[in-house]
């Protein structure tokens, strides 16, 4: 039997890299109907594959390449791919995603998944066109940049419209946060680019001539007024002409903007790598991923100084801010050849900056000297030192070595206090959102199941307040409290909703641009859209239902690796230390417990353990779930 | 003069940014599915991210015309639209070598060679790019537009 819906390919690949063995399998109804694809494919595979308490680097881990449902149509911005796998940096789950164009030329080329296990004896690549799968060997790719690694991809097979997503040297050398890249574009966060180099796994080469079809013809007008709907929405115009560096200046206006390692929210140099500078001065060309009205990248060039002729595809506002802010930096042409460095090598350039920030912070602290270093005094703002570091990190040399072990590691092995120092939520370096200043972030931080995250939650409603789109999603009475970004009154029903929201974007697959931020499209659309796809007859009802499905499925993955509600805590630092700016006299602190508490009530979670309570897990289908939960904590209680 | 799909752009913004939207509207609109390969409108992405789509410029001498050994393709005397007959086609793809942008090319199932018919005076692509940088459009026209845009950025600040 074929699949019944439309818009899938209908078939996925498991490839055995110990053997070199591929088999394709087709895609079950049930996994398309409760799991949707993209991110809840990835986690459902993650949950029945992946056995509680293997090391990530080990052959038995999965690496999940997935599309969605939608990806390859007209719908607006479904161009993207989302990577799944246990993380090397946290340790628990953990996924990424990243636009560009190679998801959809995958399903074009005819599946909606690729399962990896094992772990290859040589480097090898996968080579998938129009329905073929199959083994080569990369030995001569090892070692390359993922920019050269497309090309000579490319060369090699005579075409240039095969894309490529492939890891460059961090992932071979295993650096903890190595990412996978689609021609500048990252799918880089937990590190999955290490576990892609553990198994021996250079790229996946993708080239497909086949349909992606709809089921009903009216998808396509449906995806014209929704594509209207995010184009008119008042705030697109200035993510197109800007792209995420737009929002350098607002988020330092607010203190939002993370800077020398969270000692403060504000970058007094914030004017020098704004959105303005980089358009001014920088501005190569706007860049699109497939299907994204929105255009929301900006191609970067160094037109003089040191770094003349850097050119980098898609700089975006969280590295400007790692790679700048938060180590001081204010040399825009420095950054962006970080962010060069970054892609080329395969990084996530947010644990990038973080982790150098920490090391800087530790020099200045006196925890590490020059004898740690090298030599090198690591000393605050300085572009040399970064892009240094960056190139340590990714060959593993001296200082380096700890450093591409993400800063939960590094900070154990400085001792001295470093922790204190190392912004990190469960082992994951933090994203651009200082949470004194947006009080929601405090709660969407520690709740995101891959650790320290400002795409799981995405809470944007009360960032600089956007009032139009609270009163029309949640509701006129929840004003103004939802709106002020120092209120935390409502802000776990809003986590809650952009969780479960955005597992539903990242697995039909969509940007949380549309979905998120601008707000231009919610819940109604969503549903309407995937069923007008795949036919599947979706209400909003059922839609959150999958959200919350795969969301709770997340947490029980992290809860089966002894992840509870003690490990919800946001770093000491900004729990003690006040923000600055409008932040000023808040902390993260006091705040959190009572938030938790309301999130979890409202999840239907246990407050003490911070676990799915079996209602909840029974209510989403997941009684099987909840029965290995309960063995589990049966054999725990059993060994106290 | 004859109408033809033709790129305005007006940086910074509404630019080609390669979203390759144009493409999967073409494919819908003609085949009723979602695939580039079967679009006739191609967007050519460089490794610098310059993008530009590819459309027939519907020319007045065009080269496919002469190449087409079954008369399939003709250039309508009023309209100016270059356009092939599906039944006389043989695919023999000489249209496609001959045609100098690479607008022409032959359709994956059908094996028959498919270009822009402006969908009948109402082109897909124009409606869906978000950039708003496809017009059907005089080129004629298109240049009047662009002396006038010219003369006024020099004249501007003379109040």
């Amino acid at each position: 039997m074929t699949l019944k819906y439309s818009a899938y390919t209908g078939r996925y690949l498991r490839v055995d890299l110990t053997r070199g063995e591929i088999k394709e399998v087709e895609t079950e109804e049930w996994r398309a109907r409760s799991y949707l694809g993209g991110n809840g494919f990835g986690t459902k595979v993650l949950w029945d594959e992946v056995p509680k308490g293997i090391d990530p680097f080990s052959p038995e881990n999965r690496l999940v390449f997935s599309t969605g449902p939608l990806t390859g149509t007209i719908w607006p911005t479904a161009g993207r791919l989302e990577v799944i796998g246990k993380s090397p940096l946290t340790g628990i789950y953990g996924d990424a995603n990243c636009g560009g164009h190679f998801a959809p030329e995958l399903k074009f080329a005819g599946y909606d998944m690729i399962i990896f296990h094992g772990r290859s004896k040589r480097p090898v690549y996968l080579w998938v066109e129009d329905g073929r799968a199959e083994l080569r060997d990369a030995s001569h790719l090892w070692g390359k940049g993922t920019w050269e690694t497309e090309k000579i991809i490319r060369k090699e097979h005579g075409d240039e419209r095969i894309k490529v997503a492939s890891i460059g040297p961090a992932g071979e050398n295993l650096v903890r946060f190595a990412g996978v890249i689609t021609s500048g574009r990252a799918a880089a966060r937990s590190g999955l680019g290490a576990v892609m180099g553990s198994k021996n796994l250079k790229c996946v080469a993708a080239r497909g001539e086949l349909d992606v079809e709809v089921a009903d013809d009216e998808f396509f007008d449906y995806a014209y007024e929704i594509q209207q709907q995010i184009l008119s929405n008042e705030y697109t115009p200035s993510t197109s002409r800007y792209g995420t560096p737009g929002l350098v200046n607002p988020m330092n206006e607010i203190s939002r903007f993370p800077t020398k390692n969270f000692q403060r929210g504000d970058f007094p140099y914030a004017n020098e790598i704004s959105g303005e500078v980089l358009e001014k001065k920088f501005l190569a060309r706007r860049v699109g991923c497939f299907a994204c009205p929105i255009n929301c990248g900006r191609a970067a060039i160094v037109r003089e100084g040191p770094f003349k002729g850097t050119y980098t595809e898609g700089i975006e506002y969280e590295t400007i801010n790692s790679l700048g802010a938060r180590t001081w930096n204010r040399d825009m042409a420095s950054i962006i050849k970080g962010d060069l460095l970054c892609d080329d090598y395969g990084l996530d350039s947010i644990s990038t900056g973080g982790v150098i920030a920490f090391a800087m912070e530790c020099f200045e602290r006196g925890i590490i000297s020059e004898k740690n270093t090298g030599g090198m005094k690591l000393e605050w703002g300085d572009p040399q030192v970064v892009l240094e570091l960056i190139e340590k990190i990714v060959k593993r040399e001296g200082i380096g070595d700890v450093l591409a072990e993400g800063v939960a590691r590094a900070a154990k092995r400085f001792g001295k206090g470093a922790e204190y120092y190392a912004m990190h939520i469960k082992g994951m370096e933090m994203s651009a959102q200082d949470p004194r200043s947006q009080q929601s972030y405090i709660l969407a931080h520690v709740t995101s199941t891959r650790g320290a995250d400002h795409l799981k939650g995405f809470p944007c409603i009360d960032e600089t307040g956007y009032v139009d789109a609270a009163i029309k999603r949640y509701g006129e009475q929840y004003l103004p409290e939802i709106v002020d970004g120092l209120s935390t009154k409502y802000k776990p029903m809003v986590v809650k909703d952009g969780e479960e929201l955005g597992a539903v974007t990242d697995s039909a697959i969509v940007c949380k641009f549309g979905t998120h931020f601008p707000p231009a499209y919610y819940w109604p659309e969503l549903a309407r859209g995937i069923s007008l796809a795949t036919g599947m007859q979706l209400d909003v009802a059922e839609l959150k239902r999958i959200g919350e499905r795969i969301y709770n499925l997340q947490r029980c993955f992290n809860a089966r690796e002894g992840m509870g509600r003690k490990d919800d805590v946001q770093p000491k630092r900004i729990m003690v230390e006040s923000g600055t700016g409008r932040a000023s006299g808040h902390t993260a602190g006091p705040l959190l417990e009572p938030m938790l508490d309301e999130y979890y009530e409202l999840r239907q979670w246990d407050k003490k353990t911070g676990w799915p309570t079996r209602a909840k897990l029974e209510e989403l289908g997941l009684k099987d779930v909840a029965d290995e939960l309960d063995k589990l904590s049966r054999s725990k209680r059993a060994r106290k | 003069m004859a109408k033809r799909i033709v790129l305005v752009e007006r940086p910074p913004l509404n630019t080609c940014t390669g979203c390759r939207i144009c493409e999967l509207a073409c494919s819908f609109r003609h085949d009723k599915t979602f695939n580039p390969e079967k679009s006739r409108v191609r967007v050519v992405r460089t490794e610098y991210g310059i993008s530009y789509p590819i459309i027939c410029h519907q020319c007045s001498k065009p080269p496919c015309v002469e190449a087409c050994p079954t008369h399939a393709i003709t250039k309508s005397r009023e309209g100016g639209l270059v356009s092939i007959d599906e039944s006389l086609c043989v695919g023999c793809g000489l249209c496609v070598e001959r045609c100098p942008f690479g607008a022409i090319i032959l359709h994956p199932n059908k094996n028959v060679a498919i270009k822009c018919d402006l969908c009948g005076g109402d082109p897909s692509c124009v409606r869906s790019c978000p950039e708003r940088v496809l017009a059907l459009a005089d080129v004629n026209i298109v240049a009047q537009r662009t002396r006038t845009t010219w003369v006024e950025s020099k004249s501007s600040g003379g109040g």
